[in-house]
């Protein structure tokens, strides 16, 4: 069974097609209300873990559960609270917008008698109100998506499994769409989605999992994946008046040393275990004793794609 | 009850696609053609015979092939995902579509057909009752055919890893299969063969899609 309130618990799930190992033994669980962002590169394993998630892929080994309800043996009470958007969304052509909403929303258990009004409240909400009617195939690849999205939302599921949801999208409808998946994460749905946009993962997942070569290379909050990146602190200095003194701040307890990007733009590394307040309070104080003239000042914060890459370099999964 | 929306669904999309267009226009043009073509002799019998012949070949050939291209077409675009993600049997996908096409083509193959019978009647009232006897084993014999070619093409489908290959198989090999029936109740020569036709066509008819159920069950999306 599930442990405590993991709404997905994927334990030492592989696959294997033939010889090639697509999944190695991958691990993780997720919590009522989490954003869970999947990321890796191409062949990576994220789609094969997706698909398996959603019962679409069998797994050569391992325990899945959804809901509680174990996969693939329960799978059609679980997909009673899973909504799925793939990478690649394939819709029947003929059928308008109405009309598709409609099936999946029936077959999914939406009552009846709501469908219309949730068709049009989703459709305002990703402006394609005006296109109810218009043909599938007559829809733009940006429309595509959104639809994909939108019947993933449809039957308002507690779970929603989104492979590349955002790729595709305009920015406008980018920021939208993030803001409905952490509104939605704030009332109690759980997110997994993944996604090669480091910077969408940034915004919105509460918990990151970067998966290489079909292994978890690492599991945790933006925070932990900094804190661990770093080594030590980094604080930024840019002046507008450099003096001969500048160096005075070397001499300060907890720094460990000075790289100068330019003449008036200086990288300080302090120890992580030290009180940065306190460092950046007597740097000010001896820069300022030292006749320099200060710009800004400001801790210095790796970016995710640091992190990203940090994490791939120092490698995991085979090869 | 998921099943009659799908098959609603199914029936919505096939009767307004373009080869259903063809077939509800072209086949009744065709058995009209082929009356005013043919002259009528006293040794032919009914035109009626002829042109249900005639039609239920082209309409089970095309049958076939739009069934096996449509599957196809929806594996390589990924439509049943999306379908297999809700709570759904796998054997309702494959049954609707092969229904959907059976039904479309059988109503527009009746209506040819009926035209046929009304252009006999016009033509030779007075032979009126002899036409509609002669008319019904090969009407019988015409929904026996499509059975099994729609089965047919509803396998190739699901078997088929592209739309060239399934059409190209579905062509060579499906009126081989279409006439097993017809073969077998030759070759055994029990009973009626009329009745021999029928229910050796639904057994074939069932084995096909059986096997497509089980195929497609067994497939990973």
């Amino acid at each position: 069974m599930t442990q405590n309130n993991d709404i997905v618990t994927f334990q030492n799930i592989s696959k294997r097609y033939g010889p090639f190992v697509a999944l190695n033994n991958v691990s993780f669980s997720i919590k009522k209300g989490e954003i869970f962002g999947y990321v890796g590169p191409n062949g990576a394993g994220k789609t094969t873990t997706i698909k398996i998630l959603v019962g679409l892929l069998r797994k050569t080994g391992g325990n899945l559960f959804i809901n509680g309800y174990k996969m693939p043996e329960q799978k059609e009470l679980a997909h009673r609270f899973i909504g799925y958007t793939p990478q690649q969304i394939g819709l029947q052509k003929w059928k308008n917008i109405r009309q598709m909403l409609t099936t999946f929303g029936i077959l999914s258990g939406y009552d009846k008698r709501l469908i219309d009004r949730r068709i049009d409240e989703l459709l305002t909400i990703f402006n394609l109100i005006k296109f109810k009617n218009t043909k599938i195939s007559k829809l733009s690849g940006g429309m595509i998506q959104k639809l994909g999205i939108i019947q993933a939302l449809f039957h308002k599921p507690p779970i929603l499994i989104l492979d590349e949801p955002l790729s595709g999208l305009d920015p406008e409808s980018r920021f939208q769409t993030k803001n409905l998946l952490k509104q939605l994460s704030k009332n109690g749905t759980t997110i997994f989605f993944s996604s090669h946009i480091l910077s969408d993962v940034q915004d919105i997942a509460t918990k990151i999992c970067i998966l290489n070569w079909g292994q978890v290379l690492k599991i945790g909050t933006l925070e932990e994946f900094k804190n661990e990146f770093t080594k030590e602190k980094q604080i930024e200095i840019i002046l507008s008046k450099r003096s001969e003194k500048l160096y005075e701040i070397n001499n300060i307890s907890g720094i460990l040393n000075i790289i100068e990007k330019s003449a008036e733009n200086i990288i300080v590394n302090i120890e992580k275990t030290k009180n940065s307040d306190e460092i950046i309070h007597n740097i000010i104080k001896t820069l300022l004793i030292n006749d320099c003239k200060i710009r800004s000042i400001s801790p210095v914060n790796p970016s995710i794609d640091e992190v990203y890459q940090f994490y791939l370099r120092r490698g995991g999964g085979y090869q | 009850m998921n099943f009659p929306l799908i098959l609603k669904d199914e029936l919505n999309g096939f009767y307004k696609s373009w080869v259903m267009i063809f077939l509800w226009i072209g086949l009744p043009l065709l058995a009209i053609f082929i009356h005013i073509s043919i002259p009528n002799q006293a040794g032919l019998g009914s035109l009626s015979i002829l042109t249900a012949l005639i039609l239920t070949s082209i309409a089970s050939l095309l049958s076939s092939t739009m069934l096996a291209a449509n599957i196809i077409n929806e594996k390589d675009t990924h439509v049943y995902p999306l379908f297999l993600i809700r709570p759904i049997k796998r054997w309702q996908l494959i049954i609707s579509k092969f229904l959907a096409v059976y039904i479309c083509v059988s109503i527009a193959l009746i209506i040819s057909i009926m035209l046929g019978i009304t252009i006999d009647y016009i033509e030779t009232p007075n032979l009126f009752e002899f036409i509609l006897e002669s008319v019904i084993d090969p009407f019988i014999m015409v929904f026996a055919i499509m059975l099994i070619s729609s089965a047919f093409g509803t396998l190739i489908g699901v078997l088929s890893p592209s739309i060239v290959v399934g059409v190209v198989l579905v062509i060579f090999l499906g009126q081989y299969v279409s006439y097993i029936p017809t073969a077998i109740s030759f070759l055994l020569n029990i009973g009626d063969p009329l009745v021999m036709v029928l229910v050796t066509s639904i057994i074939t008819a069932s084995v096909l899609l059986g096997i497509a159920i089980l195929v497609f069950s067994k497939k990973q999306f």
